[in-house]
């Protein structure tokens, strides 16, 4: 048994941590929130010079050829930098997309692109009246002899903005929660009939709505099997599950670790705030949660290179206790930082509102919690 | 022990919903004009606009029962918007420990809401430990003013307010809670600079309060120098009771219902899943306790006592109310909790959910962090020590 990181892995998480040490002070990172594009093209290049872009990717096709233990590892140095480039909806899920079910000609075309940097994708899978429920899905898919034509609207599209591609989920046939009948494609974001609404997120990202009007696509372009694309909706979900977990626990250490030497240099009634015993415990907790939160990720993370989607029931677990634990960590950060821990001011404040984010995507603790008592 | 309406009660109860009715905001009617009205109408009542002032200062003198009746109605109906810090904060230490030029001069255009105050207490490293203020005001030698300098914190809306009232430090000999005086300043004159902090939901409320050599005259004292901290501490118990809001979370627990079933699970709705069900029963069952302990707390007002530990108890446990709510407002919004402003995406409640739940984080550390409020109740209730 061992859980040291490879040498490669190491590596990999040095270099992200330098990345970050370098150019992501928080003034940096507001300033980027602001602007139009919501994060750094110059930084997007440099992840990709770094290969992280090309973390899923395989060998064959110009990447590291990592499993889902290597993105453990890159998103939860990632984590700790609050970083805004969309390596999560280009490089984890798009990537796994395509990986996975793109025809071989499609990935021999795109994938040295996404791994270079010169093109970014996202996916579309969210509707509105689903919820969390991945096959919830009315988004409508016709064939026609050279393709398929896509009509629908996906919602909370993330980074959809700047983005080549598309991988939207719909459904080719079947009732509106069937399994069967969903179809993935890939959608050239500049095709006649998407028209796209975009706008930040609480975390300082950006997302999107998006209506599809009897778009067309390529059959060259469908993803998994027509009808089949649960499975690889499914796949997507676990990796993106999985990164933001990591993602979270990377926060989560910024949160404690920052809350702890917070504590030490503010004084008030003549002592350290450290001194105080009801705050100890509290940030003991903290330690506590964070730490069983890692040990759960590894597992998950662990059992899935292992078994596939046999793991989904640890993964729902997982998912479940980091919105639980990411929501007490943020809070109680905030909350020993008195009055400084709500302003913008401080980072507290940022890591805590991207945790409250990743709570709520792929779905919240409640709903893994539910899925995995089931 | 009884708690059933008088008939009296009701027809004072039937007094205030026709009053509320009659008065609420129409369409297109101009608002400040309408709101300093109601406020006028409201005081022609028998001083409605005052609620909480004492008789002689032209209150109405409610019973408890009274006063409960008048939180819920006004709660859930359409009242102007009021600010607590002239009329709730500063007019109770006006009348208690200020003198008769002083009452006269402010406490009327508190009531006609022609002036807005803050409060400067709070200063960098006086948080949770308030007496260890350091905002320095020096007498002069002819006796008629003191020269103010100093930083306070979290001064809420000071960039609208035209007066402070603030706690300096007239001396540091003694004890830090000795040497604290009480001055009422005017904000817009030279020496006072006003610094926007924008808070973590991106609101611009509170403010950092710089004063340099502001002059004060001495009349703007109010009681005896060195004797503030007496007088800021029966105001803060008065502030801590104002911060339960246990008649709007009723309110809003009502809201947050009709919200969660706009949202569509399966054949039924967001109250149907076990689980966000468990959870809103579990706030219903501490509101219908919480809001009985309000009314112990205002019975044991109206028996002449000042607000006491229990006060503390309604802070802690009605602030957590309020975050609760908002925390299960944004898990009823699912993903749509985590778009920023007005975008077009998903169910309209969820918008700007998030970001009134990260400024609900706040209600448990303004005005005595929650710890702090537990320290007050384990020495003062409890009668602990601390090691």
């Amino acid at each position: 048994m061992n859980f040291d990181l490879s040498e490669e892995q190491q590596l990999l998480q040095d270099s992200v941590a330098r990345f970050i040490e370098d150019n992501y002070a928080l003034e940096t990172r507001q300033h980027l929130v602001a602007s139009d594009l919501g994060f750094s093209e110059p930084y997007w290049q440099t992840m990709a010079d770094l290969g992280w872009l090309g973390i899923n990717v395989p060998e064959a096709h110009g990447g590291i050829g990592g499993n889902q233990s290597d993105t453990m590892v890159l998103m939860q140095a990632l984590g700790q930098g609050l970083v805004l480039e969309p390596i999560f909806a280009s490089a984890i899920l798009g990537t796994r997309a395509i990986v996975d079910g793109a025809n071989e000609d499609t990935c021999t075309r795109l994938l040295p692109s996404l791994v270079s940097g010169e093109r970014r994708l996202s996916v579309a899978y969210a509707e509105e009246q689903a919820r969390f429920d991945l096959d919830d899905v009315v988004t409508r898919i016709t064939p026609q002899d050279d393709g398929y034509r896509i009509s629908g609207r996906k919602s909370m599209v993330f980074h959809a903005q700047g983005s080549d591609y598309l991988v939207v989920s719909g459904r080719s046939y079947g009732g509106q929660t069937d399994r069967d009948g969903i179809t993935l494609l890939l959608v050239d974001a500049a095709s006649e009939g998407v028209r796209m609404t975009s706008f930040p997120t609480v975390d300082g990202l950006r997302a999107s709505e998006i209506e599809f009007e009897d778009v067309f696509v390529p059959k060259a372009h469908l993803l998994g099997a027509e009808g089949g694309g649960y499975s690889l909706l499914e796949s997507i979900a676990i990796d993106g599950i999985l990164a933001l977990s990591a993602e979270a626990v990377g926060a989560m250490e910024v949160l404690y670790k920052d809350t702890v030497s917070y504590t030490q240099e503010r004084e008030q009634f003549d002592h350290p705030l450290s001194d105080f015993q009801v705050l100890q415990h509290r940030m003991v907790d903290m330690f506590m949660e964070y730490e069983q939160c890692k040990s759960l990720l590894y597992r998950a993370t662990l059992e899935v290179v292992q078994r596939g989607h046999a793991a989904l029931k640890t993964v729902h677990a997982l998912k479940y206790m980091v919105g639980k634990v990411g929501t007490f960590i943020g809070e109680n950060a905030v909350q020993l930082h008195g009055g400084m821990g709500v302003t913008e001011e401080l980072r507290v404040g940022h890591y805590f509102k991207r945790l409250l984010v990743i709570d709520a995507q792929f779905g919240n603790s409640d709903y893994h919690l539910a899925k995995f008592a089931d | 022990m009884d708690i059933d309406l008088s008939p009296a009660d009701i027809a004072f109860q039937s007094d205030v919903r026709a009053f509320l009715a009659e008065n609420a905001h129409k369409p297109g009617e101009d608002y400040a004009a309408w709101r300093l009205n109601w406020f006028k109408l409201a005081g022609e009542k028998g001083g409605w606009d005052i609620p909480k002032w004492p008789v002689e200062f032209g209150g109405p003198g409610w019973t408890p029962t009274q006063h409960y009746i008048w939180e819920k109605e006004t709660a859930s109906a359409q009242t102007p918007w009021d600010l607590p810090f002239g009329l709730s904060m500063l007019a109770p230490v006006l009348m208690n420990y200020g003198n008769a030029e002083q009452q006269q001069r402010f406490l009327p255009d508190i009531r006609e809401r022609k002036v807005n105050w803050c409060q400067g207490y709070s200063e960098p490293n006086a948080g949770s430990d308030l007496a260890n203020l350091k905002t320095k005001a020096t007498l002069s030698e002819d006796g008629t003013h003191y020269t103010v300098t100093g930083t306070k914190i979290w001064t809420t809306l000071a960039h609208i307010a035209d007066w402070i009232f603030c706690l300096t430090r007239t001396s540091d000999s003694g004890k830090k809670q000795e040497g604290i005086t009480f001055l009422l300043i005017p904000m817009k004159q030279e020496g006072i600079e006003v610094k926007p902090i924008i808070t973590l939901g991106g609101a611009h409320s509170v403010n950092m309060v710089h004063l340099t050599d502001v002059r004060v005259p001495v009349e703007n004292r109010v009681g005896e120098e060195g004797k503030g901290w007496t007088y800021a501490k029966g105001l803060l118990a008065h502030e801590r009771t104002g911060l339960a809001g246990i008649s709007r979370s009723l309110v809003a627990l009502e809201n947050l219902r009709k919200q969660a079933a706009t949202v569509q699970r399966g054949n039924g709705t967001l109250l149907d899943e076990p689980g966000y069900r468990a959870k809103l029963a579990e706030l219903e069952v501490d509101l219908l306790a919480a809001e009985y302990t309000e009314l112990r707390s205002l019975a044991s007002a109206a028996n002449g006592s000042e607000p006491g530990p229990e006060s503390s108890i309604l802070k802690l446990k009605g602030t957590e109310i309020q975050q609760r709510i908002q925390k299960l407002t944004v898990e009823a919004g699912g993903i749509y909790s985590a778009a920023w402003g007005q975008s077009s995406a998903g169910h309209k409640f969820a918008r700007g959910g998030m970001t009134g739940y990260l400024s609900s984080r706040a209600y448990t550390i303004y005005g005595g962090a929650s710890e702090v409020q537990k320290d007050v109740v384990a020495k003062n209730v409890l009668g602990l020590r601390k090691s």
